[in-house]
């Protein structure tokens, strides 16, 4: 389980790609079938985590998380 | 003109969904979801959608993009079961991760089919193929017929459905043939083609991985649409051979509404030719398997794009012709050459006039035109030499089919020529006739064309090219008119038979239980014993007659030639004593005395002409039977038949005469033609035996020797290799 404020700070990525207010976004939010995030703002939203944790992610393992909590424990294990 | 004309099928058939097996919401649904549209114009989420409402889609379309108000104007939802009224198809281009949620939400909603045009599963590798597998679960429960995944999507130019669920550039125009394709890339370049060529359709279709729906299925849903009267398929796998070949005779054979099937089959058989031990396995994956298959089930083979909608437009615009007599009308002798070597050289036959139609052509032509088949009018002729032509082989009993040629010379009136022939079409409309024009060239031709064209007569640029769709067209005709013969059942030792296969295990079976086989079958096997000695080897070859043959038997030699294995010819005791000891001292150089089950002593057959018989087990089409010419060189010639088990009499007599090498066997430089009668026995008791027994997993009967005709054939060599899991293929 990621921890709150990694979640948070992944919400406010997200909302702030998507267009969207990050408390709309909900832990098990899916980035496409829930957000609507299209395949470009994928991207976006990889190199928008990675400036936010200062990390550098596996781009086609990034790509391949689907929801906001799962970001969030990617996220965690690059910080750990 | 009271000829019969037969028409590909145009008429109208009631609609029940409960015969199109669902497809109906696929091809006529009332309303639509798009699940996964954007709004960013140049991707398949957008054009999709973008697509439908601009081909007019007599219905309503909802798009489904979570988080937008609206997608092209449209209100959009963030799920299809916020969409408040009934959906009949579900369109999905959300990336296939997410498909396996979208899609159990359209089952929540009801939905009754869907098209996934979404890649990422199946070929993709292993985790694709799990998640393909879970929509076809999702779908099956769901009670939902799914096109896809992996498509360009589907079309329906029907005036009253106008449906481009695809993303294709365009909406192709209405027409009377519909396409199938396992190549989506392929889908776009068929639409641009017959666009530029002004080629309608009625159904398009993008088959993608069919993890539901296949071309069975949508074999008999055309078979059932009034509006299509040609299938057009391009395939690259084959899963349902069996049932595909079923669905194509029905369809395709239908004597009272015949529909036909025009195929392009990309890459090969299932079955690999690397791993084939025998003969016939090596040659099984050649095309020759396909053109069997086709031959079988009335499927006209197409090798190119080209000849699949140039035969494609003559039967969906002409009548069927009742045979291969054909009348050339030309302005010009080189393409008029070029065309009869071209319609010869496919098996069309120019038609002889009658007495009526050659004085007819004299008193209407110059006396330096000439009044044979082809016709030449001469350069200078204009539309009434033309209409005088035409006029005289469309009155002749012994034309079928018309092939009109024009070449633009300064005083070719070439849109008055058009226009009568035109108004011999529309007088002679009949007459049972096919009509076909090459007006040859580009740029000054091009007005007549279109004249053509908007009264749909099939043109060709090349005359060799409508030689092709003549000749596929007569060769559907002599398909459907084709003597229908049964399978023939010999009385045989199924028992005996058994006893041996049954309890051999997998692998090769050893010649004399081989031998033991073919001979509960009634195969035409010399007598034969097996020797453990050079004494045993003589009482043999004494009690079955001189000359004999010698031949090892052992479970290490395949190949017995290479290790000196055979003895030909020997007359008398004092040599078969000499070779026996011979062959067994040489043999234990290779092999160790346990592996030498014995020597076989056989009566010598005669000389005559080799042929190959053979057996593979298809994954897909299941058991096939192979007939070639050659012996040990087979595979060098590679002049080989092939058809799926079992055989009907008439395909055995056909197979024996359709290779190229035929002739050889019908007696050459005076020769005595052979025995082809026995061949075909053979082959018929051959195709029994493969249907009765499932672990046959290769045979060869290589080489069959034939003698000249009424003195049979002999099985010189035999191999047979059993598998177990040998079930029919579907």
């Amino acid at each position: 389980m990621a921890d709150k404020a990694v979640l948070e700070r992944v919400a406010k990525v997200t909302g702030r790609v998507l267009g969207l207010d990050p408390s709309e976004i909900e832990p098990g939010s899916n980035f496409i079938f829930d957000l609507g995030a299209e395949s470009s703002q994928s991207v976006e939203l990889v190199l928008g985590f990675e400036a936010e944790f200062d990390i550098e992610m596996d781009q086609e393992q990034a790509l391949a998380v689907q929801t906001v909590s799962e970001a969030a424990e990617f996220i965690a294990k690059h910080l750990s | 003109m009271s000829m019969t004309t037969t028409h590909i099928a145009t008429e109208t058939t009631p609609r029940d969904d409960s015969v199109h097996n669902g497809l109906d919401a696929i091809f006529r649904p009332s309303s639509i979801a798009v699940l996964g549209v954007t709004n960013t114009p140049g991707t398949v989420p957008h054009d999709i959608f973008v697509n439908l409402l601009s081909s007019r889609f007599n219905g309503v379309v909802y798009p489904v993009a979570p988080r937008k108000k609206h997608i092209a104007g449209v209100r959009a939802y963030d799920y299809v079961i916020d969409i408040p009224d009934p959906v009949d198809l579900a369109i999905l281009v959300f990336p296939g991760a997410v498909c396996e949620r979208a899609l159990t939400q359209c089952v929540e909603k009801g939905i009754k089919a869907g098209i996934i045009i979404s890649a990422g599963f199946r070929e993709v590798g292993e985790a694709g193929k799990v998640r393909e597998e879970r929509i076809k679960a999702i779908a099956r429960e769901g009670g939902m017929r799914l096109i896809g995944p992996n498509c360009l999507g589907v079309i329906n130019t029907e005036s009253d459905v106008r449906l481009n669920a695809s993303f294709a550039r365009a909406m192709p125009a209405e027409g009377r043939i519909s396409f199938l394709s396992q190549s989506g890339a392929l889908c776009t370049a068929v639409l641009d083609y017959a666009a530029g060529k002004n080629i309608g359709f009625s159904k398009f279709v993008s088959l993608g991985n069919k993890a539901d729906v296949g071309e069975v299925d949508l074999l008999y849903y055309l078979a059932n649409d009034p509006k299509t009267s040609v299938i057009l398929i391009y395939l690259e796998e084959i899963t349902r051979g069996r049932a595909l070949m079923k669905a194509a005779r029905e369809i395709a054979g239908n004597q009272a509404n015949p529909k036909p099937i025009l195929a392009i089959k990309g890459g090969r058989t299932a079955a690999g030719a690397a791993a084939a031990q025998s003969h016939t396995g090596a040659l099984a994956a050649s095309a020759e398997v396909c053109d069997g298959v086709f031959e079988q089930s009335g499927i006209i083979r197409c090798a190119s794009i080209e000849e699949m909608f140039n035969t494609a437009q003559l039967l969906a615009d002409q009548p069927l012709p009742r045979d291969e007599r054909i009348a050339i009308v030309t302005n010009a002798g080189g393409p008029g050459v070029m065309a009869t070597d071209a319609a010869v050289g496919q098996g069309l036959k120019l038609a002889s006039f009658e007495p009526a139609t050659t004085a007819k052509l004299k008193k209407a032509l110059p006396a330096a035109a000439n009044m044979k088949n082809p016709i030449d009018v001469i350069g200078d002729a204009r539309e009434d030499r033309y209409a005088a032509a035409l006029e005289a082989v469309f009155e002749d009993k012994n034309v079928s089919q018309v092939l009109v040629i024009l070449t633009p010379q300064s005083m070719t009136n070439i849109n008055a020529i058009a226009r009568t022939i035109c108004d011999i079409k529309d007088r002679y409309a009949n007459s049972g006739k096919t009509l076909l024009c090459s007006f040859m060239g580009s740029k000054d031709v091009a007005p007549g064309i279109e004249i053509l064209q908007q009264h749909r007569i099939p043109h060709y640029i090349l005359p060799e090219w409508a030689s092709d769709a003549m000749w596929n067209a007569a060769w559907y005709r002599q398909w459907l008119d084709r003597e229908r013969t049964e399978v023939q059942i010999y009385p045989v030792d199924h028992k005996r038979a058994a006893a041996v296969i049954d309890a051999a295990p997998d692998g090769y079976l050893s010649e004399a239980e081989a031998l033991k086989v073919l001979d509960a079958y009634g195969f035409p096997v010399v007598e034969h014993a097996l020797a453990q000695s050079a004494d045993e080897a003589v009482a043999i070859a004494d009690r079955i007659g001189y000359p004999v043959v010698l031949r090892v038997v052992s479970p290490k030699i395949l190949h017995k030639v290479e290790v000196k294995g055979v003895i030909l010819n020997l007359g008398s005791a004092g040599e078969v004593r000499e070779a026996y000891c011979g062959m067994r001292d040489h043999l234990l150089k290779h092999i160790t005395a346990e592996d030498l089950t014995g020597i076989m002593v056989r009566r010598m057959i005669p000389v005559g002409k080799e042929v190959i018989l053979g057996v593979n087990r298809d994954p897909v089409f299941g058991h096939m039977l192979m007939f070639g010419l050659g012996g040990i060189y087979v595979e060098a010639f590679k002049d080989v038949t092939f058809r799926i088990v079992p055989i009907r009499e008439s395909a055995a007599s056909k197979m024996v005469r359709e290779l190229r090498t035929s002739s050889v066997l019908q007696g050459l430089r005076g020769e005595e033609p052979s025995d082809l009668a026995a061949i075909e026995d053979a082959l018929k008791r051959l195709s029994q035996l493969a249907n009765d027994f499932p672990r046959i997993a290769e045979l060869d009967i290589n080489p069959l020797i034939v003698h000249p005709a009424g003195q049979g054939c002999h099985v010189a060599d035999i191999r047979i290799r059993l598998q177990k899991n040998g079930v029919k293929a579907d």
